[in-house]
């Protein structure tokens, strides 16, 4: 299978990532948190989530953090190596939401050898903002 | 406000608890479950003939795994040594602020993670706000920042995590 890149070059700020979209259900935010290794009731057992004040479980934080990593590389290709992520957590999403995940490149600019881009993201779900931040990532560049 | 609740908080950052060292080297198949629950098909994290070819030469763990490696044990459940994170929220327990939210979370990635490394981090408390006013109730805006290591003492990534410890109610 080949997979594509996304070059330095061809970057251009102000330019958009694709809007993905996922639906998340009962599944996807027990999996997400059993696979980041986070026990914490509130994100697989629902009676538990309503006693804490929350109509369901909802997604971790380290299964946002995944979620964030796979919008960012797979518009960028595995070329596209990951330096740093930062968001702000507000609205929980839970099991029936579509979440809505958009992108733009705030910044495009080179660090010693390294080409790297700065790309904000905000993941929407039907309750609002789930979170909204920034990536950097390094790209491979053509020539060098 | 009370000024010198806030100065008593402010004290006591900075603290460093022990070390925790995670159980298990880092593995593939710990990688595969998280990559099938994330539906996340970068091939540089389940693809050996594309990891080896790779500027990386095998497998590398996705970066956003760095905290999965060191979380603690389900069962039996783990004795952590007391750690000055806890004491800092059992005293703004003791004060009324019951509350607790993440905020914010960023994350830096410094070096790749392989199959075979043993992760191990410190945390600490870093900063503490003022009381403010939230739409949850009034709470201090606490900081702690993690910095995760390999077996070779090597910083692989590190954390800052923002979490809201607020009081209940208007």
């Amino acid at each position: 299978m080949a997979w594509k890149s996304v070059y330095w070059e061809n970057v251009k700020e102000g330019q958009e990532l694709p809007t993905v979209t996922t639906d998340i259900t009962c599944t996807r935010v027990i999996t997400g948190a059993i696979a980041s290794r986070d026990f914490t009731p509130v994100h697989h057992d629902r009676d538990f989530a309503k006693m804490a004040g929350v109509k369901d479980i909802f997604l971790n934080n380290a299964t946002i953090c995944g979620f964030v990593g796979k919008y960012l590389t797979d518009w960028t290709g595995p070329e596209g190596e990951l330096k740093e992520i930062s968001f702000r957590i507000q609205t929980p999403c839970f099991p029936g939401d579509t979440m809505t995940m958009t992108g733009k490149v705030a910044k495009k600019y080179t660090e010693g050898d390294q080409h790297l881009v700065n790309v904000e993201y905000t993941f929407t779900v039907p309750g609002g903002r789930n979170c909204s931040g920034t990536g950097t990532i390094a790209l491979p560049a053509r020539g060098h | 406000m009370s000024i010198e609740f806030y100065e008593e908080l402010k004290a006591m950052v900075g603290e460093e608890g022990s070390r925790i060292v995670a159980v298990d080297d880092v593995c593939k198949p710990m990688i595969r479950h998280w990559c099938e629950a994330m539906q996340d098909g970068n091939p540089l994290y389940t693809d050996e003939e594309y990891a080896r070819k790779s500027k990386y030469g095998g497998i590398i763990a996705p970066p956003t795994m760095l905290l999965t490696w060191t979380m603690p044990p389900l069962w039996p459940p783990k004795e952590q040594p007391p750690h000055p994170f806890e004491k800092f929220l059992a005293r703004m327990d003791k004060a009324g602020f019951y509350g607790i939210l993440i905020t914010n979370v960023a994350q830096k990635y410094l070096r790749p993670v392989f199959p075979g490394d043993h992760i191990n981090f410190t945390y600490k408390v870093t900063d503490v706000s003022p009381e403010k006013q939230t739409g949850l109730g009034k709470g201090h805006f606490v900081t702690t920042t993690f910095i995760f290591n390999n077996q070779k003492g090597e910083t692989v990534g590190t954390q800052s995590l923002t979490v809201l410890k607020y009081r209940i109610g208007p």
